[in-house]
């Protein structure tokens, strides 16, 4: 079974089960509300990096949500299946590719619930989807792998935060401050320093969960 | 590593640090005596760095060999360099609080260092949470070399990025500023290789302590 | 060796003058009271490099022990 097939299976499960996307659009929904009332958007406007911060936390809090599912929920029949049908390195793949599209679609929605709720401030959109783009790259691989080691673990929700908060941190610092680079429209030779290194972050945890996720399989 | 002759290095170079680190001229800056804290705080984290270099070494070498020494071995060196980093975060903080007059500034190279510092907490953690000892091994070597390359941003790109008031700011992570004086770096060097020996010495301690543990309950059962 | 010498007494000799100046510590260092801060630190360090051999004996000793018996 190809990678590709994985990648289908995902979607077809995901999708099928429509309580799983629309409970991740509440989430995000609700999650943008709060922030919305807690600010007190109505008769308060906020700056820049308040405005990519908050952004950022409201994707990272949806994206963990969903992407920790991917190896923690799984049950155990499904996970003896895989197994028996594909390479440690297609699954990931496939996972990773999975989450990706996933997370792409919360940040971008998300993108939306707060150019509705809150504002859109943002003046240079291509950097800004650059840097969304490859934060939602960085985070779906990284939490990936990570969720595969903390389903492993006795008790793997707990070990998850624990986890990948320190290794998602370096990618989150990256996209807030290009972000907000975005947002203040400043010249793009301010970011390219920032994307380059997301970018190399982007390859670096790839190639190690590719090269290590055949250890965390086995078992 | 039973040798003794590093041993006796490690301590000939210390004891020559601590005399001449507070004795020998430094240049007459900006931040007074507290200069000399270059000797005893900036080796704490090159301490740190060889140790968990070590550790993901032999990380490395445990997913090739699964062999338990080399768990052990990397667990050991993890945790000699996790000593490094709080005492490297305790003596910046004293300091900190002398120069900007905080103990917590929120520098980008404190935040940094202690984040990286979460990252290796996070490492013992997942430890503790295996009952297996194989399967501990083997994803805790995971984690580790995951950890080590989160690492080396935090610590070594990020705060570069973002303006800082640390001394040496420019470029190199601690003390660009100084390392052209000659007379610093014959204080500055030794202490970076006595402190890196003294670390090898503690975690082969520690190694040998954990294998005799191993060893002792092997025989009981 | 006399070339070290010269080296050991050019750090020594201390104060370099330049443009400048910022105040240092050259009163504790001119009445010796430095030479005390440097005892005390050099007896915790030499005690502490006691205390690491000791506990490597200890730590042979048992290897040993565990040797003799297999």
């Amino acid at each position: 079974m190809g990678v590709f097939e994985l990648i289908r299976k995902d979607f077809l499960l995901e999708l099928r089960r429509k309580s799983v996307i629309a409970g991740l659009g509440l989430y995000l929904f609700s999650l943008v509300f709060i922030c919305y009332l807690t600010f007190n958007l109505r008769v308060n406007t906020i700056n820049a990096m308040t405005w990519s911060a908050l952004f950022w936390l409201v994707i990272l809090f949806s994206v963990v949500n969903s992407v920790a599912k991917s190896f923690i929920g799984e049950r155990k029949g499904v996970l003896i299946y895989y197994y028996t049908v594909a390479s440690p390195q297609q699954i990931i793949l496939s996972k990773i590719i999975y989450n990706s599209a996933l997370c792409l679609l919360i940040s971008v929605s998300g993108y939306i619930l707060f150019s509705i709720f809150i504002v859109n401030p943002v003046q240079d959109h291509l950097v800004f989807f650059s840097a969304l783009v490859l934060g939602s790259l960085g985070l779906s691989t990284s939490l990936s792998i990570i969720s595969g080691i903390a389903s492993k673990g006795n008790n793997s929700n707990v070990l998850m935060a624990v986890l990948s908060f320190p290794v998602v941190v370096s990618i989150l610092l990256m996209t807030i401050r290009v972000t907000k680079n975005a947002v203040d429209g400043i010249e793009r030779a301010a970011s390219t320093d920032e994307i380059l290194n997301l970018l190399a972050i982007n390859c670096i945890a790839a190639a190690l969960g590719y090269i290590l996720f055949p250890y965390i399989w086995r078992s | 590593m039973k040798k003794t002759w590093w041993k006796i290095l490690a301590i000939v170079l210390l004891v020559y640090v601590h005399i001449g680190g507070l004795l020998f001229a430094v240049p007459r800056l900006r931040i007074h005596e507290t200069i000399r804290s270059l000797y005893f705080h900036v080796p704490m984290w090159f301490g740190m760095t060889f140790m968990f270099l070590i550790s993901v070494v032999y990380a490395i070498r445990y997913l090739v060999t699964s062999s338990k020494e080399d768990d052990i071995r990397s667990v050991e060196f993890a945790n000699v360099g996790t000593a490094f980093g709080v005492l490297g975060m305790l003596t910046g903080m004293v300091w900190a609080h002398y120069a900007w007059g905080l103990f917590w500034h929120g520098d980008p190279k404190q935040v940094g260092a202690a984040i990286a510092l979460l990252v290796y907490l996070a490492y013992f953690v997942l430890r503790s949470s295996f009952q297996n000892q194989e399967q501990r091994a083997r994803l805790s070597a995971v984690y580790n070399i995951f950890a080590f390359a989160s690492m080396i941003p935090l610590i070594f790109i990020i705060p570069r990025l973002y303006s800082s008031m640390h001394p040496g700011d420019d470029g190199n992570p601690a003390f660009n500023a100084y390392d052209l004086d000659g007379r610093m770096r014959l204080v500055f060097y030794p202490a970076v290789i006595g402190w890196f020996f003294m670390g090898l010495w503690i975690s082969s301690l520690r190694i040998r302590y954990r294998a005799l543990n191993e060893k002792i309950s092997e025989t009981e059962l | 060796m006399k070339k070290l010498v010269y080296l050991m007494l050019f750090m020594l000799s201390g104060t370099v003058v330049q443009a400048q100046d910022f105040e240092m510590a050259d009163v504790m260092r001119s009445n010796g009271q430095i030479y005390v801060v440097v005892a005390i630190i050099l007896i915790v360090l030499l005690g502490l490099f006691t205390f690491l051999f000791t506990l490597e004996r200890k730590i042979k000793r048992l290897e040993n022990k565990l040797n003799d018996k297999k």
